[in-house]
Order: structure tokens, then C-alpha cells, then sequence
């Protein structure tokens, strides 16, 4: 009964637009009153839920995304994979999404990564023909990459959340997936550019000289080394390491590519504080949330309920993987996760589904729900800089989400997929 | 407000480069993350960028939409004084009962002490937000 009305609260406040995080809490606040848990477990709960040292790793990695959004490395990956690839129709999309990829390998965050992309190819792509709306849509979904390629902000909230699935095992599952995504995305942009005969004034622009563009991008070429190689040697923790990319961004930026003046470190420290603000005081809140909703046990019945309608592993994870794909329309990630996450865990025990995997699965979703209209947090910074509205995207991006679903198809059929890596390399 | 997320951060930075392996290092990087969040929380309430659902809040009828941000506002407030009153209890208790903290051990009160203090900050920024919404007919 108590646990009914929470979550009647919860979602009548969360569709009325009050904050996710204030919906929570008091969601929470209204099961701790009426279940006399104690009053204090609030700020007991608030304060817990974020003052966890792996936690630190995510404002860190969102620092990490805004420095790279401005130290002009996307610049000279592009220069650089045109060197390699020419010029040529629908070689332009195909470059936004394999630098969109390794980008991910440095940052955490899918709009970071859209904004860095987005301004650097948004004009290239214009002026060679493509249409907007088109490009923003290449652009947003690639960068849904980003948090399935390690590092990601995404698997560490996974992480604190669900005991048994570590950061860097996390990291290591999300590589193959993330790799196949991009690669299937790469079909229908490039389908679409010859079909529709976009680009064709693409082979009039300059080929970099190969040389020159690989000096000028060693700088950004070997982050992603320094990043994932230094967690994997053992030289730091994931949250060391997003210090260490802080460091090394700044200076690459500062100092080499003169691209980040001294004043605007500030601008960037101040954006990154705001944006990780908003992530983690959702986090704070919605452990209040979820202390209600497992102290009252309310879980429970919920899983029961499921186990003897009988659907079987296959049936219940098709249901989720439809509920949440339908739901990653709407909402953020990271707030699906801090929701879901706790209804879903006792299942995962129940059907012996590995924690990893699923860390994985759910991130797809999120990703796949990242560039997919109305709610798509990359698509809204790239049909932004694009200067194109949402709607406009859609014929375009719905290939797009076909092509993710399709991968996401098989990461379902076939787990070691995401499970190969982490065992390789002894997670 | 900007300047404080920004000294902070620039804080737990060098503290990892300086002091890397100590425990107190990790008990203060996190002490400070928590202040740094709901520093960053205000500053986000006081430009409302928080994450909320917009299907209804940014479109429909504008009476409607008054009404809803009214009761965002409205929520916001009354969540973050219901937080900032009891953890004020929560930080007085640990000054009663000489709380240590876990790690190295000073009073436990010093960084709970933060957290009624900024609730109240974060209450404070949206009553601002809800006075303006009230005003603009």
C-alpha cells in the first residue's frame, strides 16, 4: 500500500516536470514517513549516497569531456582520418563517427562528445552538401558511442550501484559493443549519403597530407593509450586516471595546440562543476528513493509477481528491454539507472544473469535512448549546433536507431560479446 | 558561487597530486565532492537546468505551464528545507555525541555541518525561482 503511493507520488511529480531528483526524494521522504523508518535516514541516506570514493571518478570524467570538447584534439583526428580514408561521398559522415568513437575513448559523456564532434564537422559537412538535419543525425547517434566505449559515466554509476561488477570490468565489457555499435552505424550513413547522392562536392576539398595531420593528432591519438593503457597497467584507478586525462588535456590544450586560454579554465571548471552538480544530486536524492523502496520491501513482490507469471529469463528480459527502450525516449540515463537498477537487481540474482553483462545491456539501451526524439540528450546538442529542430531529424535517425538495434539484438543472443574482454583480461 | 565549484575542484586535483596514497586525502576529495555537488546543485536550480521530464512542463497551454512550474518551484523548495531541517538535526547530533570520522578521525560534525548549510542555499535559490514565477503573469 505505502509502496504503491511512493511510486504514485514519484510519477505523478516526475510527469509534472518537478526535478527527477526532487521527485525522488520526495517519493522517498513520503515512504519514510508513512513506514516510520526514521526521519533522519534522509539526510543519512543523501549524504551516503554520494560521499563514495569511486563516485569521484564521475565529475572527474565530465572535467575530462569538457576540457576535450575545447583542446582542438577533434580538429586533428579529423584532419587525420580524412588523410587516411580521401575525399569522397559519404567518407565525411564515416570519419564523424569513427572520430565520435575515439573520442569515446577519452571522454565519459555522449553530449560532450556530441559537442565536440558536432563542432568541428557541423560546417565541413554542410558546405560538402549533406543536409543538416542529416548530419546532426550522424552525429548524435555516434556519439551514443561514447558511453559504451570506456571510460564512461554511465558504467559507474552502474558500478556504485551494483555490488559485483567493477569499474574497470565494466570498462572492458562495454569495449566489443561499443565498437560494433559505431561500425553498425557506419552502414546507413554511408547508405543514405550514396543513396540520396549527398556530398558530392566532398571531392573537391582538400586531402590533408598524411604525414603532417599524423604529428599533428599524435597528441589526441595517444590519450585514449594513456587513459585506458594506465587503468589496465595497474597505474591508477579509473578515478586517478580521469585526474591524470584532466592534467593531460589541460596541457595539450594549454600548451601544445594553444587552443584553451587561461581565462576560459575557468568557464570550463565552472561548466563541469554545474554539469556533474545536476547528475550527482540526482544521485544524492534518489538514494533516499531507494533506501525507502528496499527497506519497505517493496521489491519483493514485484520480482514474485514476474516469477510466477511465468514468462521464463528470455520472457522477462524481453520485457525490460522493451519497457526501458520505450522509457530511454523520454528519460535520461543516468536517472534510469537510479530507477530501475534497484527493481531490476533481484531479477538479475533470480535468472543468474552476470551483473556485467547487464551493466552493459542497460547501457546500450541508455545509448540507443540518447539520440532517439522527443527526450535525446546528443541529438539536442547537435541539431543545436546544426541550427535544425528535433522532429526534423527523425527520418534520418530512425536508420540509425535500426542499426543499434540490431547489434543490441545480438549482445542479448550472444553475452560474450561483452563477457570475452573482461575474462581475457582477468576483471 | 562559480568560483567556489571552481577552488574546489582545483582542490581535490592537487590534493591527489600531492598526497596520492593517504586515506585523508580520500575522506577530503569526497567531503568535497559532496560540497562541491550541491554548491553546483544551487547554481543549476538558480538557472533551472535541472533534469525534470518536459512533455508537459514546456508545452500545452500557458496556464498550465505557470501552474506546473509553480509546483516544480514549490517542490523544490519544500524538499530542500525539509533536508536542510534535518540534517541539521543529523549534524547536531554528531556534535553531541562527538562523532569521529572514520577515516582520520576529526569530528564527523565538521563536514556534515555542510550539508543544512547549502540545503538551505539550494532552498533558497529556488524560493528566488518561485517569487520570480509568481511575478511573471
Amino acid at each position: 500500500m505505502i509502496g504503491t503511493l511512493i511510486f504514485v507520488v514519484f510519477g505523478l511529480l516526475m510527469l509534472a516536470g518537478v526535478p527527477i531528483g526532487v521527485a525522488l526524494m520526495l517519493g522517498g521522504a513520503v515512504g519514510i514517513g508513512l513506514g516510520s523508518l526514521g526521519w533522519l535516514a534522509i539526510p543519512n541516506n543523501f549524504y551516503a549516497g554520494i560521499a563514495k570514493y569511486p563516485l569521484l571518478a564521475l565529475p572527474m570524467f565530465v572535467l575530462v569531456g569538457a576540457i576535450f570538447d575545447r583542446s582542438g584534439v577533434a580538429q586533428r583526428l579529423v584532419n587525420f582520418a580524412l588523410a587516411i580514408v580521401g575525399r569522397g561521398p559519404g567518407m565525411l559522415p564515416l570519419v564523424a563517427i569513427a572520430v565520435a568513437m575515439f573520442l569515446g575513448g577519452i571522454s565519459g559523456s555522449g553530449p560532450a562528445n556530441a559537442a565536440a564532434v558536432g563542432g568541428v564537422m557541423l560546417v565541413a559537412m554542410a558546405r560538402a552538401g549533406y543536409p543538416p538535419a542529416y548530419s546532426a543525425s550522424v552525429i548524435g547517434a555516434a556519439a551514443a558511442t561514447d558511453i559504451l566505449i570506456p571510460p564512461s559515466i554511465a558504467f559507474i554509476v552502474y558500478s556504485v550501484m551494483v555490488p559485483g561488477a567493477s569499474v574497470p570490468a565494466l570498462f572492458a565489457a562495454g569495449m566489443v559493443p561499443g565498437v560494433l555499435a559505431g561500425l553498425a552505424l557506419i552502414v546507413p550513413a554511408v547508405w543514405l549519403a550514396r543513396r540520396h547522392g549527398f556530398g558530392r562536392d566532398e571531392a573537391i576539398g582538400p586531402r590533408p597530407p598524411f604525414w603532417r595531420a599524423l604529428r599533428e593528432a599524435t597528441w589526441g591519438l595517444f590519450a585514449p593509450v594513456l587513459i585506458l593503457g594506465g587503468m589496465r597497467a595497474g597505474w591508477f584507478t579509473p578515478t586517478e586516471a580521469a585526474v591524470v586525462a584532466v592534467v593531460y588535456g589541460l596541457f595539450v590544450g594549454i600548451v601544445v595546440y594553444r587552443t584553451i586560454r587561461l581565462r576560459e579554465v575557468v568557464d570550463i571548471l565552472v561548466e563541469a562543476a554545474e554539469v556533474s552538480g545536476v547528475i550527482m544530486i540526482v544521485v544524492a536524492l534518489a538514494s533516499i528513493f531507494a533506501y525507502a523502496v528496499s527497506t519497505l520491501g517493496i521489491v519483493d513482490p514485484l520480482t514474485r509477481l514476474v516469477t510466477e507469471s511465468g514468462v521464463g529469463s528470455a520472457g522477462a528480459l524481453a520485457a525490460i528491454v522493451a519497457v526501458l527502450l520505450t522509457i530511454g525516449m523520454v528519460l535520461d540515463g543516468v536517472s534510469i539507472f537510479l530507477i530501475f537498477v534497484p527493481l531490476l537487481l533481484p531479477l538479475v540474482k533470480l535468472y543468474g544473469w552476470d551483473p556485467v553483462w547487464f551493466g552493459v545491456l542497460l547501457t546500450y539501451m541508455v545509448a540507443i535512448g540518447q539520440f532517439t526524439p522527443p527526450m535525446a540528450v546528443n541529438l539536442m546538442v547537435s541539431a543545436r549546433l546544426a541550427g535544425v529542430r528535433i522532429e526534423q531529424t527523425v527520418p534520418w535517425v530512425l536508420w540509425f536507431v535500426f542499426a543499434m538495434l540490431v547489434v543490441l539484438v545480438a549482445l542479448i543472443a550472444v553475452p560474450e560479446l561483452a563477457l570475452w574482454l573482461p575474462r581475457t583480461l582477468n576483471y | 558561487m562559480g568560483a567556489l565549484a571552481a577552488i574546489t575542484f582545483a582542490n581535490v586535483i592537487a590534493r591527489y597530486f600531492t598526497d596520492q596514497s593517504f586515506a585523508w586525502t580520500e575522506e577530503l576529495s569526497v567531503s568535497l565532492m559532496v560540497i562541491l555537488t550541491m554548491a553546483a546543485a544551487g547554481a543549476a536550480v538558480a538557472r533551472d537546468r535541472h533534469i525534470r521530464i518536459e512533455f508537459f512542463f514546456g508545452h500545452g497551454p500557458p496556464a498550465r505551464q505557470r501552474a506546473l512550474a509553480l509546483l516544480s518551484h514549490t517542490a523544490t523548495v519544500l524538499a530542500f528545507l525539509c533536508l536542510a531541517g534535518l540534517a541539521t538535526r543529523l549534524a547536531w547530533d554528531d556534535y553531541r555525541y562527538e562523532v569521529t570520522s572514520p577515516g582520520i578521525g576529526v569530528p564527523q560534525w565538521w563536514y556534515t555541518i555542510w550539508l543544512p548549510v547549502l540545503a538551505l542555499a539550494i532552498a533558497a535559490r529556488a524560493m528566488q525561482r518561485l517569487i520570480g514565477s509568481l511575478h511573471r503573469r
